[in-house]
């Protein structure tokens, strides 16, 4: 198996490597004007120049900062109903029907409401990314919560644990996989529902500045945002892949 | 107690409904700002919308493209994802450029396509079909992954090729995944859509949001709010009909709650 | 003493219909007693070791242990799954340190008393390990031990070695014969197999299923400590597991009627 990783690794950045390559051979050509479609060595030039502009460190902080702060709130909240719903019969008949209405309804249709409501500020993005967030992680969290199974809880009890700490000594590690996968959905799309607010109205984070460069028909500038996110994206992920494989060392199935 | 109980569940969602709605009338009579009208301002609001004829043409070019970006999506996304969860080298070799574009917002590239392709239709069809492939490539390939190979052994040894062992044991084994996926590309795609009409502004349900919101026309603003989440709930419950009929042989999951509590 | 008077239990099956699993069980378990409840698969018999573990409630009669009516699971009655139900986040000091820890015995205290344990069950070396990286017999030693920490004066044992290879699960009865001469618990031994029911008891219960019921109580007079190779050529022996199977093969006991 382990010596198969590295022709793997080649095989995947091979499509990588050729869209770059098609891109290049496509901006060569001549078929696409550079206004439309600057190379990929420009993008990737801007995109280190602008890795060294304190503006630039600004935007992305802005950017990180909503999405954390969203986020943050989204697992807060989603592991405890979820966890409280699943365990208790009076919460669980409130929240199902209340998430089967709300799950499904696009959360982005709210975002005008949040603005009327919270303002233009970072209220309203804060919320929407948690709105967003929220329903991955509350219904990975309730999944785990109910499949956990029934003989751990049992010998915990006869082990003396008291019927109030069993939620968290034990439902809580035992569902600990589930909730960390919904975790990890809950980031990739708080990542891009930050990016999304920022574009429909904002004036800083990389939302703002793909929106900016497209009034003014930058294209260079335009790819940099992009390249910012998508990389963001890929480091919180590892991240969270990180902090997984740490807390969840005895699991069987990482 | 157990009538009342049989008679609450399968009205439970309507009685959400209901109450955050009069969560909502409470919240606005409570702030009185003049724009958060109440649910009710909003609830009389709907009908104009729907009954003027531009707007609804608006709406319906949506969902159009809609259903054509999520069509597109399944043909294309569901043998690729089959494909990758049988084949390791084909696995191997699209796995690294997906997960680049997972964390990319789709509807962020409509500014970038717009250049490319105009404003019309095909650019926003585009934008949804890339939105909705991934989770349905990504839940066709852990379902293909997921067959058991001794249900594959014994195909081949009742003589199937191997592309009937695709289509006759593979896609239906890996069907409650595919269509979970299906599920969650049809709310992306809803999603998908709204967002890239938000930053397009030129037509659609997402641009009549907007452009209510400019002209201080709240009633509206919060009225499309209650359609598009109507959509989102409708097309949703329509799809979990369709899945529980074509997985009936599936496992429905535990019924019976845990009892700790 | 355990003592179980008319215990009845009844299921609310998914058909909106009710299942009855245990009908009208009387009995009574002495201290020190290692008692087998032997019956094919439906009867009940689990069913009834929860019953008196506190984990299910009957739906009619009591179950009383040192004449307490029973109530809820406690330190006093501690079982073993089949299923093993290891906490898979703890490694194997942590899994059998749980029970101490919840007693509020000082950690270095209780450590030194779980180390002894752990060596008891054979794991020395293995403390630090988690339950996945263990085989079968091994996650089921590190069970014992677990219960065992918190010093139950009862041991509840639900098919503990039903999934387990033959080999390990014959070296296992014999590791418990040990454990329990030591210090002679009362063992409620849930079990299908009727080689392995009168090895290790000394009364054996026999039910019939649907609606589980007792249908005889067998004292097995063999002497102790037990030796499998000198069993298995005693006639005395023979004849308790030949009696039994004709008993089950009775009462029309097989898979095949589910």
């Amino acid at each position: 198996m382990a010596r198969r990783h590295f022709p793997d690794m080649l095989l995947g950045l091979a499509p990588i490597l050729m869209l770059i390559a098609l891109w290049q051979v496509i901006v060569w050509s001549g078929t696409a004007p550079v206004a439309l479609l600057p190379s990929p060595f420009s993008v990737f030039a801007r995109f280190s120049a602008q890795l060294l502009r304190p503006e630039f460190h600004h935007e992305i902080a802005a950017t990180l900062m909503r999405l954390f702060a969203g986020f943050a709130i989204a697992v807060v909240l989603g592991v405890s109903i979820g966890l409280a719903a699943a365990v208790k019969p009076v919460v669980d008949a409130v929240v199902k029907p209340l998430v089967r209405i709300l799950a499904p309804v696009p959360k982005v249709a709210l975002y005008p409401a949040l603005l009327l409501t919270l303002g233009f500020d970072h209220a309203s993005k804060i919320s929407l990314v948690a709105a967003d967030a929220l329903f991955p992680i509350l219904l990975a969290t309730y999944y785990g919560a109910s499949m956990v199974e029934q003989k751990l809880i049992w010998s915990a009890m006869a082990a003396g644990t008291p019927r109030a700490q069993i939620i968290w000594k034990i439902v809580l590690p035992a569902s600990l996989p589930s909730i960390l996968t919904g975790c990890r959905i809950g980031l990739v799309i708080s990542s891009i529902v930050v990016f999304l607010a920022e574009m429909i109205t904002s004036t800083d984070g990389l939302g703002h500045m793909l929106v900016q460069a497209a009034r003014t028909f930058q294209t260079v500038d335009m790819f940099v945002p992009l390249i910012t996110i998508s990389l963001l994206g890929l480091i919180l992920n590892a991240a969270l892949h990180l902090l997984r494989r740490y807390l969840l060392k005895g699991f069987a199935e990482i | 107690m157990m009538w009342l109980s049989r008679l609450l569940t399968p009205l439970a969602p309507l009685l959400a409904c209901i109450g955050l709605l009069c969560v909502w009338q409470a919240a606005s009579l409570a702030l009185d700002t003049g724009s958060f009208p109440t649910a009710l301002e909003a609830l009389r609001a709907i009908p104009d919308i729907l009954g003027d004829r531009g707007s609804l043409i608006n709406i319906l070019a949506s969902l159009r493209r809609m259903a054509i970006g999520l069509a597109l999506a399944v043909l294309i996304a569901i043998p690729l994802g089959l494909l990758m969860g049988r084949s390791r080298n084909v696995a191997a070799f699209f796995n690294p450029l997906l997960m680049v574009i997972y964390p990319v917002p789709k509807a962020a590239l409509m500014p970038v396509i717009m250049l490319w392709l105009g404003v019309g239709d095909v650019s926003k069809t585009l934008v949804i079909f890339l939105g909705v492939s991934l989770p349905i490539i990504y839940h066709s390939f852990q379902g293909a992954r997921a067959v058991e190979e001794k249900m594959l052994w014994s195909g081949a040894a009742m003589g199937m090729s191997a592309s009937r062992r695709m289509l006759r044991i593979v896609l239906p084994a890996a069907l409650p995944e595919i269509l979970t996926g299906c599920r969650t590309g049809l709310v992306l795609a809803l999603i998908t859509m709204i967002t890239s009409e938000m930053i397009a502004r030129q037509s659609g349900a997402g641009n009549i949001l907007f452009n209510a919101m400019d002209m201080a026309q709240y009633d509206t603003v919060f009225a499309m709010i209650l359609i598009v989440g109507a959509m989102g709930i409708i097309l949703d419950a329509a799809f979990e009909r369709l899945r529980a009929m074509l997985v009936r042989w599936s496992d429905a999951g535990r019924a019976i709650p845990l009892s700790y509590s | 003493m355990i003592a179980v008077e008319n215990v009845s239990h009844r299921f609310e099956t998914s058909g909106r219909q009710s299942h009855l699993a245990l009908d009208d069980i009387t009995l009574e378990i002495t201290d020190g007693a290692f008692v087998s409840i032997l019956g094919p698969s439906g009867c009940g018999k689990s069913t009834l070791l929860y019953i008196i573990g506190g984990f299910v409630k009957p739906t009619g009669g009591v179950a009383r242990v040192q004449g307490r009516a029973i109530t809820g699971p406690g330190p006093d009655r501690g079982p073993v799954f089949q299923e093993f139900a290891l906490f898979p986040w703890k490694t194997v000091l942590g899994n059998v340190m749980y029970g101490p820890r919840q007693q509020r015995i000082p950690r270095a205290e209780a450590e030194v008393q779980v180390r002894r344990l752990i060596d008891m069950v054979g794991l020395k070396g293995y403390e630090n390990f988690y339950p996945k990286e263990l085989s079968g017999g091994m996650k089921q030693r590190v069970a014992i031990a677990r219960t065992l920490a918190y010093n139950p004066s009862v041991l509840l044992m639900d098919e503990p070695f039903g999934a387990l290879d033959a080999h390990t699960r014959t070296r296992l009865q014999n590791d418990l014969l040990n454990i329990w001469e030591r210090d002679r618990k009362t063992v409620l031994f849930v079990t299908h197999a009727v080689d392995e029911a009168v090895f290790l008891s000394d009364k054996v219960i026999v039910m019939t299923r649907s609606p589980g019921r007792i249908k005889t109580i067998i004292d097995i007079d063999l002497p102790r400590p037990r030796k499998r190779a000198e069993l298995l050529l005693d006639a005395r022996y023979q004849n308790y597991v030949v009696a039994i199977e004709r008993l089950i093969d009775d009462t029309g006991i097989d898979e095949a009627a589910r």
